[in-house]
């Protein structure tokens, strides 16, 4: 019982991250209609930018997090600014040229930060708690805490801004939000670097959990695009359910089939998808391209 | 063709003394080469020719090269029964990634057949039958003959022979039915379906290709390098793989092998700044699919084009009449529609539509915009089931059935937006529609291809024939996107007409046509019926719907409000209400009527 | 101007150059790869004007309002607005020189509440102040938006939806309202609704480009029609005297 707990606990912290992962892909698809390929990469760079300016630069981790958050957002609308003559023509190509993003962004890595990596000390070590026998690092609650806050923020950005609302505007009918005003092309683009940011966040507070290097951004990004499947493409709080579920089942896989766990999960993930394309809560038709 | 035989014959001189040239690192170099351009193939059949993102080939070429190593050193077979083993076990893969291509495209494939990448990728490195991180060594040279195969040089040949075959098999195969067919659902599998081709079928095809051509990889590579570990197959190369067929051109197999070639010599060459070469492929990745989406194997079209455009053809192609065909052999088939309701989400776009069609006859569906006439042609061209009622076809039932089937029952039709295949030339456009073999006839690729050959030019023949019929001959070998909207417009009832149909649904054929255009469109459809088919159009055009249908049936808001003669309906108050929001002055109207 | 008076006299446009702010169009072509669904149609529609364009379906007139806005790739000598020269306006900006559209099937946001819809048709102004006072407006002309305020607009029915794109085109406050057939798909009794909102609108000062195939909503909502026919201009005339011409019945019923 004790040791279900425990890998309870485990799986909800790195589901906050897919979560956060999985909003990012979800709010660039719900204005866009565009799966982001080279989202896995912006999640490694915030990790490494984050971590980077946290060790080297000896910035407040939150400081730290913040300026990651910056570097991604800008990341974020060159790519958006460079495939925009694709948008809503040829979703394949644009796919197509996320990955050369996504490969451009790897490869950058590499060179900035060496093929090794690094690990990242955590930035709260305080003693774990004990809840009932069962320990709980301090830091997964951070995590937990911090997704949460980022999730309300961005809920209440969707629904109370006129940006907010706006964006929302464009993901449902582009024409009519021209002819109220809208400039289409600056709402996706604030649509990406939004979810740019949220990627670094999601980097950032991975890193003292795993150890950063170059190639964490593609098991990442494929984890969080299926819990952005999981909970219904687009839809934001179907995206943390989906990444807690994917966290859970990838530590629940972890423990029973140990280094198979990925294997595991990605088949389970091609089942859940085969089944039923609209994920748990999606009403949406798969094929929008 | 002469300078193409030249060509090939020049290229196969240079390959034959290729390794004289070359020291046995430098053939190292080649060997690698001719296996990525392989597996290229492969992916270029799957994504540029089929359409279906597979980011799945390097497993596919893993599963191979893993299957050689384990049978051979584990099992004990022998280094050829294990390549044949190999190949089969890609191919099961291949169809395993592809059931997922049933279910959906695009985006949702690609995540997709990625994750099932790394599945295979954590599988390898974790198991212990495939050694772990450490991968399988001691693969054992393969024997051919007494020929000793561990020197690379004479490896060389062997791989030489493998790639010709597969590269001519591959080119065959786009330039002959079933390739067109994976063309055809590449551009519109709406329209491919609609045309007889079996969509589905296909997009397990083009995954099997991607497989076959992988598997055959993977046995090379392994007979090559006699060992076999995880990284080979990693998503790196996955996406090294992807950028040397978008940067060769996806849609040419031509376009793939040089891409290929060119990125495996050039990832030699930069060796030693292998990051960088890595960034490199990265942004010249993005930049094709930006601006040269097609790729090097579109750099000399677009030059053609730039060329061209500097001085004016001396001739011009012209459209010419449409030749009536001879009397009918047959009435055409009745079409009964009875009681369909179609339902989407709550909104009801049909309710209990009934109406029955007369062998021979040339139907108007007309009604306001909206009132669920596309819906119709839609349900019994098969593209949406129905939720209640069903429509026959000469006694056999049709709603429930795909579109290609539907088809093969000889019911043809038309898009009211113009569904051509974009990328294929007006005559391939027709060859697709034309060919009404089997999916089990494939077999004859593998078996006898020299009957796939002969059946190819019995098509083009009868498609000679059709685009002279339909005055098109001038613009056979023009895209169609490149012709005028009422030329492109003949082309699609040309396609139509193709598969030989006895039921032809025409949506909206007048729209876009002036008025001489729609003249011709009236003597084809005319023409069209006394060879022996039933014409059911929905047009707005009301001229030509009276002038040219025997009967019409008006739809609004999804249910049939009247259905007679053109004179009869035309003055009915609903009708006219519907479409002009009024009932005033019928009288007047039918006194019109009288006169005219 | 926030009276709760239930009259449309509120809801007048504003601006007192009103009476020189007028559209002026002429030779708008539109083509869309090798089809021409516009042909130098030519029209005026005055300031607090209403002109209505009828014809069958496919005979342009989508088109032609999509151009004016800028929603399609379109040639022409002039669109002028008042002194505003529409041909180098972005399409976002059109709503800034006080054009509001209505788009034929309504395209409200489906997943937004009503008011959010209602709001958003105000993107351009800020969302405090007087776009509350225009809220109030809207919701006195059409109550039933009231009421539903917060109910998701794809949730609303054919007609209640005509009502919010109604609504959410009058949040710009716009001197003029293009709206493409706002009939389609609705009963007769919600026609007769649509021609007194039309016909309020026209009371208060708007002017009005309407689109429509139903030619009897038209010629009573409206003082000047055009009919189209093949993306060309087939006949103009005032609402009174296209009634009674056979013409149109022949070009719409093809005899």
């Amino acid at each position: 019982m004790e040791v279900f707990f425990q890998t309870l606990v485990g799986g909800l912290s790195f589901g906050a991250v897919y979560a956060l992962v999985a909003m990012g892909f979800s709010i660039v698809y719900r204005t866009m209609g565009l799966v982001n390929f080279a989202h896995g990469q912006v999640v490694m760079i915030g990790a490494y930018a984050a971590s980077t300016f946290y060790m080297s630069a000896h910035l407040p981790f939150a400081l730290a997090i913040v300026v990651a958050m910056a570097v991604t957002g800008a990341i974020a609308l060159v790519i958006e600014r460079v495939l925009r003559p694709l948008e809503n023509k040829d979703f394949d190509l644009m796919l197509i040229g996320t990955i050369g993003f996504g490969v451009v962004l790897e490869s950058v890595a590499t060179i900035i930060w060496g093929a090794t990596g690094h690990a990242v000390p955590t930035p709260v070590d305080t003693a774990p708690l004990d809840l009932f026998g069962i320990r709980i690092r301090t830091y997964s609650l951070v995590v937990l805490l911090i997704a949460a806050v980022a999730t309300v923020t961005l809920m209440l950005f969707l629904q109370r801004t006129k940006r907010g609302a706006a964006m929302q505007a464009v993901a449902m009918d582009h024409e009519a939000a021209t002819a109220v005003g809208i400039h289409v092309g600056r709402s996706n683009a604030i649509a990406f670097a939004i979810g740019a940011g949220l990627a670094a966040l999601a980097g950032a507070l991975v890193a003292p959990m795993l150890y950063v290097n170059p190639t964490l951004g593609g098991s990442l990004g494929i984890k969080g695009f299926a819990a952005a499947i999981l909970g219904g493409f687009g839809n934001i709080p179907g995206a943390i359910v989906g990444g807690l579920a994917i966290g859970v089942l990838d530590s629940f896989a972890a423990g029973k089939f140990q280094a198979y766990s990925e294997l595991v999960v990605f088949l389970a993930f091609t089942v859940i998808i085969m089944v039923k394309p609209t994920g748990l809560f999606g009403e949406r038709t798969v094929n929008r391209a | 063709m002469r300078l193409r035989v030249a060509g090939v014959a020049v290229l196969a001189g240079v390959a034959w003394y290729l390794p004289y040239q070359l020291d046995l690192y430098g053939i190292h170099v080649v060997d690698i080469a001719i296996v990525f351009a392989l597996l290229a193939i492969g992916l270029g059949l799957a994504m540029g020719i089929g359409g279906q993102i597979n980011l799945a080939q390097v497993a596919f070429f893993g599963v191979s090269a893993y299957a050689v190593a384990i049978l051979t050193t584990k099992a004990g077979f022998g280094f050829w029964t294990s390549a044949v083993l190999a190949v089969v076990a890609a191919a099961l893969v291949g169809l395993f990634v592809g059931i997922p291509a049933l279910r959906m495209q695009s985006h949702y494939l690609g995540i997709v057949t990625l994750g099932l990448a790394l599945a295979f990728t954590n599988w390898v490195t974790n198991a212990s039958i495939t050694g772990g991180a450490d991968g399988v060594s001691g693969v054992p040279v393969p024997p051919l003959f007494g020929i000793d195969l561990s020197s690379e040089y004479l490896y060389y040949y062997v791989e030489l022979v493998v790639f010709g075959l597969a590269l001519a098999f591959a080119l065959f195969l786009v330039r002959t039915g079933l390739g067109r067919r994976l063309r055809a659902m590449r551009d519109d599998s709406l329209a491919a379906g609609a045309v007889g081709a079996p969509v589905p079928v296909l997009r397990m095809t083009a995954f099997v290709l991607a497989s076959l051509y992988g598997g055959v990889a993977g046995v090379l590579y392994a007979g090559l390098i006699r060992y076999v570990a995880p990284e080979t197959f990693s998503i790196a190369n996955m996406f090294l793989l992807l950028a040397m067929v978008i940067i060769g051109g996806r849609q040419s197999i031509i376009g793939c092998v040089v891409g290929a070639l060119a990125l495996s010599l050039l990832r030699e060459v930069l060796v030693d700044f292998a990051v960088y070469a890595q960034l490199g492929f990265g942004v010249v990745v993005v930049l094709m699919v930006v601006f040269a989406p097609t790729g090097l194997a579109g750099v000399p079209a677009r030059v053609m084009a730039v060329v061209r455009r500097g001085r004016t053809a001396g001739e011009r192609a012209v459209l010419r009449p449409f030749q009536s065909g001879g009397s009918a052999p047959r009435p055409g088939a009745a079409l009964e529609i009875s009681g369909i309701s179609k339902h989407f989400r709550g909104l009801k776009a049909l309710v209990d539509v009934s109406m029955s069609v007369s062998p021979g006859e040339i139907r108007g569906v007309v009604g306001p915009n909206g009132s669920g006439k596309t819906t119709l042609f839609n349900i019994v061209s098969g593209i949406y089931p129905v939720s209640a009622g069903r429509a026959s076809v000469d006694e056999t039932v049709v709603t429930g059935r795909r579109p290609y089937q539907i088809s093969r029952l000889g019911i043809a039709r038309t898009f009211q937006n113009l569904r051509l295949f974009r990328q294929m030339t007006v005559r391939e456009n027709l060859l697709v529609a034309l060919d009404r073999s089997s999916m089990w006839s494939v077999w004859r690729y593998v078996v006898w291809p020299v009957g796939i050959w002969r059946h190819e030019r019995e098509l083009r023949t009868r498609a000679d024939e059709l685009l002279d019929r339909f005055g098109l001959t001038d613009f056979a070998e023009a895209a169609p996107g490149s012709l005028p909207y009422g030329i492109q417009r003949r082309v699609e009832i040309a396609r139509a007409m193709a598969g030989d149909p006895v039921l032809l649904l025409l949506d909206e054929p007048a729209a876009g046509l002036n008025g001489q255009e729609v003249g011709q469109l009236r003597e084809i459809v005319k023409s069209i019926r006394d060879s022996g088919v039933t014409v059911v159009l929905i047009e707005h055009n009301m001229g030509l719907v009276m002038s040219l249908c025997d009967r019409v049936t008006v739809l609004a808001s999804g249910s049939v409000i009247a259905d007679g003669t053109p004179a009869e309906v035309a003055v009915r108050p609903e009708v006219i209400e519907a479409y002009l929001g009024d009932s005033m002055n019928t009288a007047e109207i039918a006194a019109e009527v009288e006169v005219s | 101007m926030s009276e709760p008076s239930g009259s449309a006299q509120a809801l007048s446009p504003r601006g007192d150059e009103a009476e020189t702010a007028g559209l002026v169009v002429s030779n708008l072509s539109v083509h869309y790869g090798g089809v021409r669904a516009v042909n130098s149609v030519s029209f005026t529609v005055g300031a607090g004007q209403c002109v209505g364009i009828i014809g069958a379906n496919g005979a342009g007139k989508t088109s032609t309002l999509k151009a004016l806005m800028g929603l399609v790739p379109r040639r022409a000598e002039t669109i002028r607005f008042g002194e505003v020269d529409l041909t180098k306006v972005r399409p976002n900006d059109v709503v800034r020189h006080g054009i509001g559209y209505v788009p034929e099937g309504r395209h409200v946001f489906p997943g937004l509440s009503v008011e959010k819809n209602l709001l958003l048709g105000a993107y351009v102004r800020p969302w405090k102040g007087s776009t509350r006072d225009t809220l109030t407006e809207v919701f006195t002309l059409f109550p039933m938006l009231a009421d539903m305020r917060h109910r998701l607009a794809g949730a609303l029915s054919g007609g209640q939806q005509q009502m919010l794109a109604v609504g959410r085109a009058l949040m710009s406050n716009p001197k003029l309202i293009l709206l493409d057939e706002p009939s389609m798909g609705l009963s007769p009794k919600l026609i007769d609704d649509i021609l007194t909102v039309l016909q309020k609108l026209s009371a208060a000062g708007h002017a009005l480009l309407l689109v429509e195939q139903n030619a009897k909503l038209t010629f009573e909502a409206t003082a000047t029609c055009l009919v189209m026919e093949n993306g060309e201009v087939a006949m103009t005339g005032t609402a009174t005297d296209l009634k009674t011409d056979h013409r149109v019945r022949q070009i719409y019923l093809g005899l």
